[in-house]
């Protein structure tokens, strides 16, 4: 059972700051394979765009890492069955020299990989291990096909009880969370798989402002996310259409995080700092998630408490948060991130969705960026992603799809079938 | 502005994929105008599948050109794409314009033909026509050419480069009435150069020699020859042909056809289309023959692998874009001199060309990016290392005519000094 009465756990979330410098994004539309680059390749791009949006010279680390106040932290679910490689944070030394010596390791909570990436540095930060933290999340995932690639990623369930021999085992478990949130608030199915392709259509839509989104150049119109069970947007998994899931996609992110020390030595004006964190673990079978939260309002109940402890965490409320990154592997996951992050009271929903709140226009916007779904969704690379778009966010720097006056943005990131929940908040300094 | 469409021709490929564009992007009312019932049909079913989206259904009608009184009437926008004939196209025009409303903008998908010639057969209206020249597919390929044919039409060409772009999503340059328009001029410039090269260099093994020369390595999804191959032979020669007999400038000669080339199509071999052209594969075995201009016979395709290209790849495929660029600028290969004469080639014709047809220099990255995928002019600059570094290199490897034109002073002057485009993605790790 799970307790919903505000948490007692906001223990002192330390008062050392963890600013964020920035960072940097490849292109989502990329085909990584296509062009014949590997791993190295991605990954040098990414690194060094990012050192370079932020203004971090190779001396710099070469200085940093003589002293031992840099590390990397790489975020990454399943390269192992992608690309045949394993021991990541070892693999940047041969994207170069540079990181020799570098403490370097990768961090895995299937697609909130990104997310325990940060998690890690920021902690390394806060207690003042490192000054400099390096965070790439990557995923090359389209060497194999969707298929294959389906089954590598059912190894985020428990595999043997939820994917083995199932064909595209996440889809039909998204699929069923669909069918427990018709059953659980008593709904009505057309509106609500209505509501489902609103938020389909939100994000490609949103993606179209977006020029590093996987999806930007597509045609999707709101009619052909209504329309299941065409030729064009056929079921994939129980009432989820092609429309309704993320995309396959090869990309990487990095963030660039500092203490104060390093902030002041290098005389940076960033005033974005991590304000708040919540990480919950949910029982990893569905079916188990699914009878813990009979008795909660909340379908996801750990999601929510993620969310809410990073709320108190930051010591801010939903009323404090101007754009929201969310987890829409499947929009039936970003219908119940819409409660857990406390925009509507569990099980209304809809209201958000059918008012527009949840547009970009609307008073709470989610995934400005085009999301999973639109923007695309390299697993080990998203929490990363979305971090990434906090940081554009607040900073006023996320081009045509800037969210006005924003000062403070959540993100939430999973992993399974919200089993991992991870939630930040990212905001510009008191 | 524009709420119905009619494609005249819209059972041919890029007919039933620009319905598509219009259906879609720009949620206009289409009318699919073929010969028969059936083709209309077929080409609705098509178009949709071009986008991946059936919700675009009720915004294609399939009609026949019996029927076409009334589409005509309703349209503001006609487009004809029929086949590369003057006559046909007049015919059609000639049916066609009792019916067309007053401020109706019409227009040809060309990819030759003088729009200013087509225009005539408007008479009052010629103001209204334009040239609209899109790229296969158009989905994929977001290059949208508009070409004025009167110096008059400036503001509606405006108002219909802003629909283009803005509701159709296209890469819209505007261009004038000149032989090949911009991207096709600089493609096949490239394409029949590289032809021309094979013939050069017949006694190092000709065609699949070049196009190992001139592979994904340097910036493009295929290979210039395996390029000409795939659009067909015949097309290519259209083009090629057209612009050398409507042409006297001093890149003449580059646009006159190889007599082998000739010699293929004479005898059907267009290319792919038809397993035959300067490649084929054994249907059977599914090896690989190249077209042997010296022994005039086909060939097993020989994977020829040389220093310079190889260091290339293995840096490109590792993200070492400066390193692979390096070893293409210091090798002195035969095979390594060839490649930088061509890139610098299509270097300053591009950049030549572009100021000539083009209203802005710019326009040569957005017509070879979105129109060939091909890494474009102005970024090959960025990478090589700056305008003075293009001057250096042509003074090394090209000839006279040149380099007088690159150094030009008021021609370098003009030559922008970053593309709007990242490099990086263009370079494939492959031949």
């Amino acid at each position: 059972m799970v307790s919903e009465n505000k948490s007692d756990c906001i223990e002192n979330f330390s008062k050392k700051n963890v600013y964020i410098l920035g960072g940097a994004q490849t292109d989502f539309q990329r085909n990584w394979n296509k062009e014949g680059k590997n791993v190295i390749a991605l990954l040098r791009e990414n690194i060094f765009d990012a050192l370079k949006n932020t203004g971090i010279s190779k001396n710099e680390i070469k200085k940093l890492n003589e002293e031992n106040r840099v590390a990397i932290f790489v975020g990454n679910f399943i390269s192992e069955n992608y690309i045949n490689q394993g021991h990541l944070g070892a693999l940047l030394t041969e994207v170069d020299p540079l990181f020799y010596g570098l403490p370097s390791a990768r961090y895995e909570a299937a697609c909130a990989s990104g997310s325990v990436a940060i998690d890690a540095a920021s902690s390394k930060i806060k207690d003042g291990t490192y000054d400099l933290a390096i965070v790439i999340g990557f995923e090359i995932m389209k060497t194999v096909s969707s298929k294959e690639g389906g089954n590598f990623l059912g190894k985020a369930a428990y595999y043997e009880e939820e994917a083995k021999n199932i064909e595209l085992p996440f889809p039909k478990l998204f699929a069923k969370l669909a069918d427990e949130i018709i059953i659980k608030y008593k709904l009505d199915e057309k509106r609500f798989l209505n509501n489902l392709s609103k938020i389909s259509y939100i994000n490609y839509s949103n993606a179209k402002r977006n020029n590093l989104a996987q999806t930007r150049n597509w045609y999707i119109d709101e009619k052909q996310t209504m329309n299941r069970g065409t030729k064009t947007n056929p079921i994939i998994g129980g009432k989820l259409s092609l429309t309704d899931c993320s995309q396959i996609t090869d990309g990487a992110a990095t963030i660039i995080l500092c203490s104060n020390k390093y902030k002041k030595e290098k005389n940076s004006n960033t005033n974005v700092i991590i304000k708040g964190f919540g990480h919950r673990v949910a029982p990893m079978l569905f079916d188990k998630k699914m009878q813990e939260s009979e008795n909660s309002q909340f379908i996801l109940p750990w999601t929510r408490r993620a969310c809410e402890e990073a709320y108190n965490r930051a010591n801010l409320t939903v009323n404090d948060i101007n754009v929201f990154e969310t987890h829409d592997c499947f929009t039936s996951s970003e219908y119940a991130a819409i409660s857990c992050f406390g925009i509507t009271e569990p099980g209304k929903e809809y209201e958000a969705i059918e008012n527009n709140i949840i547009d970009f226009n609307g008073s709470k916007p989610i995934n400005p960026s085009g999301g999973l779904i639109g923007c695309g969704h390299p697993v080990g690379a998203s929490g990363v992603r979305m971090m990434l778009d906090l940081y554009k966010q607040v900073t006023n720097t996320a081009g045509d799809y800037q969210i006005k006056n924003a000062k403070n943005a959540m993100m939430l990131n999973i992993g399974g079938s919200a089993t991992t929940n991870f939630a930040y908040i990212v905001g510009q300094e008191d | 502005m524009i709420k119905t469409v009619t494609i005249l021709g819209a059972n041919g490929t890029m007919g039933r994929n620009i319905s598509a564009i219009f259906a879609s992007f720009g949620q206009a009312k289409v009318f699919l105008a073929c010969r028969t019932k059936e083709k209309a049909e077929k080409a609705v079913e098509n178009a949709y599948n071009s986008i991946r989206s059936e919700s675009i259904l009720c915004n294609l009608i399939p009609i026949t050109y019996d029927e076409i009184e009334y589409a005509i009437k309703e349209s503001d926008l006609i487009l004809e794409v029929l086949m590369e004939d003057l006559e046909i196209k007049k015919n059609m025009y000639k049916k066609i314009i009792p019916y067309i409303k007053d401020n109706a903008i019409i227009a040809s998908g060309t990819s030759g033909l003088s729009i200013k010639e087509l225009s005539k057969e408007f008479k009052d209206k010629a103001q209204n026509f334009f040239g609209i020249h899109m790229f296969n597919p158009p989905y994929n390929l977001t290059l949208c050419e508009l070409i004025i044919h009167d110096s008059k039409q400036e503001n509606l060409a405006q108002q219909l480069a802003d629909y283009l772009s803005n509701n159709l999503k296209r890469t819209v340059i505007k261009v004038k009435d000149k032989p090949a328009f911009l991207s096709n001029r600089i493609g096949f410039f490239f394409i029949n150069e590289s032809l021309k090269l094979a013939n050069e260099n017949i006694d190092e093994g000709g065609i699949d020699y070049i196009d190992a020369i001139l592979g994904c390595f340097t910036g493009r999804n295929m290979p210039p020859l395996t390029t000409a191959d795939f659009v067909g032979l015949d097309i290519s020669k259209a083009i090629i042909d057209y612009v050398y007999e409507n042409t006297n400038d001093i890149f003449r000669n580059s646009f006159e056809m190889p007599s082998y080339v000739n010699k293929l199509i004479e005898n059907g071999k267009i290319g792919k289309k038809a397993n035959m052209g300067l490649f084929y594969q054994n249907d059977d075995t599914k090896l690989n023959y190249v077209y042997d201009i010296k022994m005039d016979t086909y060939r097993p395709k020989n994977n020829y692998e040389f220093y310079f290209s190889n260091e290339m790849i293995k840096n490109i495929k590792i993200g070492k874009y400066e390193e692979a660029i390096q070893t293409l600028i210091e090798d002195e290969s035969h095979e390594a001199i060839i490649c930088k004469t061509m890139i610098l080639k299509y270097i300053i014709y591009s950049l030549y060309i572009t100021d000539d047809i083009a209203y802005d220099i710019n326009a040569c990255d957005d017509a070879m990016v979105t129109g060939f995928s091909w890494l474009p002019p102005i970024a090959w600059i960025n990478i090589l290392g700056e305008k003075n570094k293009i001057v250096e290199l042509s003074e090394k490897y090209l000839d006279k005519k040149w380099v007088e034109i690159i150094k030009n002073k008021k021609f370098f002057e003009k030559i922008p000094a970053k593309s709007k485009y990242d490099y990086r993605h263009f370079l494939k790790a492959k031949y």
